[in-house]
C-alpha cells in the first residue's frame, strides 16, 4: 500500500526514506463501506485523502440534482479541496462509491511536516499545481470538444471507470444528459467491433 | 507610473498572498521583469511555450482558446491578477492558450528560471509559491462550480456587480464569451445593470 503512495508522490519529488517515514507516521488508515459520506456541505474539510483501494466521488447539489465534479480511484487524491486549502465551509460532498480504504492526512499534521521536512512543502506545491492543471485541462476539454468527442476521449482514457462507475454518475461528471449518454454508448461497442478483427 | 511605482504595486500585490517583509521583497526584486504592451498585442501566441508567471500592473490581458465555435475567453486579468498559460508553463509544451492585451498593458513577469532560483534560495519563497498556486486553484474551482450551478442571469449580475468597470473596458462579445452567455442574451440582460 505504501508503494502506491510512494509512486504517486514520486511524480512530484524524490522522497527520502526519512521523509516518507515522517509522512507515514502522521497518516491515518481508514476504511469505509460504499456510499459513505466523508464530508457534508457546510463542514470544513480537515483531511486530504489518498485512495489505496476503492472509488469515491465529489459532488454538489444543484436543486435536487447531484453534480459530480470528481471521480477518484486507487492512487488518486480526493477531498473537498477548496475547503481544505481555504478553511472555509465545504460546497461539496465527498462520498465513497465502492468500499474504500484511504490514507488520510490532517491539515494540521501536514503543516507541521513542512517545518520538519521542507521537501514536503515543495511536494505540496507541486501537487496543488497538478490539481490546478487537471481543472484547467478539464475546462479546455469542455470548451474544445463536442459532447460526443468528450465522451469518447474520456472513455478511451478511462475504460476501467466505465466498468466501475454507475452510468448516471459518469453522465453527471461528463455533464452529459443521461439519455444522451445511453445513446453514445453504442459508439464504444461499435469501436470494439471494429478493432477486434485487426488484432 | 514609473518603475519604482510598479515595483511598489508588485510588493502590495504579493503581500496579499503572505506576510512578506520589505527585506524578502528586496531579494525577489532583481528577478522581476517589467513588460509593456500596446493594446491588442499578443503576450503569448498559440504554439509558443510560456515561460513566465505574470501579474497585471496596468491594463487587461485576455486569456482565450480557439474552439470550433470560435474564440472562448477563459480569463480577463486586470490590475493585480495573475495570468499565464499554466499547462504550457508547467508541462513545457506549446500553448493552446492565447494571451492578448485588450488595453495598453504593463506586466510584472517572473521567468521560470527565476522562480526556481527564488524557491531554492530564498526563505519563504516556497511558501509564497505554494500560496499563489493554491489561490489560483481556489479561483478556478469556484468559477467552474459557478458555471455549473448558477443561472445565466445570476452569473451575469454577480460578475458585473463585482466588476462594474468591465462593461466599459471590455467589448461585450468578449464579456459574453467569458461568462458563457450568448451575445443576444447578454444584450438583453444589460438593462438590469443600467437601471442600478
Amino acid at each position: 500500500m505504501v508503494t502506491l503512495l510512494r509512486k504517486y508522490l514520486g511524480q512530484f519529488v524524490d522522497l527520502s526514506d526519512e521523509e516518507l517515514g515522517g509522512l507515514m507516521n502522521e497518516i491515518e488508515v481508514t476504511s469505509y463501506d460504499k456510499k459513505v459520506r466523508l464530508i457534508e456541505v457546510g463542514d470544513v474539510e480537515q483531511y486530504l485523502h489518498f485512495i489505496v483501494k476503492g472509488l469515491a466521488r465529489k459532488y454538489f447539489y444543484k436543486g435536487k440534482d447531484e453534480v459530480i465534479t470528481q471521480l477518484a480511484r486507487e492512487g488518486e487524491l480526493i477531498c473537498s479541496s477548496v475547503s481544505f486549502f481555504s478553511g472555509k465551509p465545504s460546497g461539496y460532498i465527498v462520498e465513497t462509491i465502492e468500499p474504500t480504504t484511504f490514507y488520510s492526512l490532517q491539515k494540521e499534521k501536514l503543516e507541521q511536516l513542512y517545518v520538519r521536512f521542507p521537501n514536503l512543502e515543495k511536494m505540496s506545491r507541486l501537487i496543488i499545481t497538478e490539481l490546478f492543471l487537471q481543472k484547467e485541462h478539464w475546462e479546455l476539454e469542455r470548451i474544445r470538444y463536442s459532447t460526443k468527442e468528450r465522451f469518447l476521449r474520456f472513455m478511451e482514457g478511462n475504460p476501467d471507470l466505465f466498468q466501475r462507475v454507475p452510468q448516471k454518475f459518469l453522465a453527471s461528471y461528463l455533464n452529459i444528459k443521461p439519455e444522451t449518454f445511453s445513446r453514445l454508448k453504442h459508439l464504444l461497442r461499435n469501436k470494439k467491433g471494429e478493432t477486434t478483427p485487426a488484432k | 507610473m514609473d518603475t519604482r511605482g510598479y515595483f511598489e504595486h508588485t510588493f502590495i500585490y504579493l503581500k496579499r498572498f503572505m506576510d512578506l517583509g520589505r527585506n524578502d521583497f528586496d531579494l525577489i526584486m532583481p528577478l522581476l521583469e517589467l513588460r509593456t504592451y500596446d493594446k491588442k498585442t499578443f503576450v503569448l501566441q498559440q504554439g509558443e511555450v510560456d515561460h513566465h508567471l505574470n501579474i497585471v500592473l496596468k491594463g487587461i490581458v485576455r486569456k482565450y482558446v480557439i474552439a470550433p465555435k470560435g474564440e472562448v475567453t477563459i480569463q480577463l486579468a486586470t490590475e493585480g491578477h495573475l495570468v499565464q498559460s499554466e499547462i504550457s508553463y508547467h508541462k513545457l509544451i506549446p500553448s493552446d492558450i492565447i494571451l492578448e492585451t485588450l488595453e495598453s498593458t504593463v506586466l510584472v513577469s517572473l521567468h521560470r528560471n527565476n522562480i526556481n532560483y527564488a524557491v531554492e534560495h530564498f526563505p519563504g519563497a516556497e511558501q509564497l509559491a505554494r500560496t499563489i498556486v493554491t489561490q489560483m486553484f481556489i479561483k478556478k474551482d469556484n468559477r467552474y462550480r459557478e458555471q455549473l450551478n448558477i443561472s445565466t442571469r445570476e452569473r451575469f449580475l454577480r460578475y458585473l456587480n463585482n466588476h462594474p468597470h468591465m462593461l466599459q473596458r471590455v467589448p461585450q462579445k468578449i464579456l459574453a464569451s467569458y461568462l458563457n452567455i450568448k451575445p443576444e442574451t447578454f444584450s438583453r440582460l444589460k438593462h438590469l445593470v443600467k437601471r442600478k
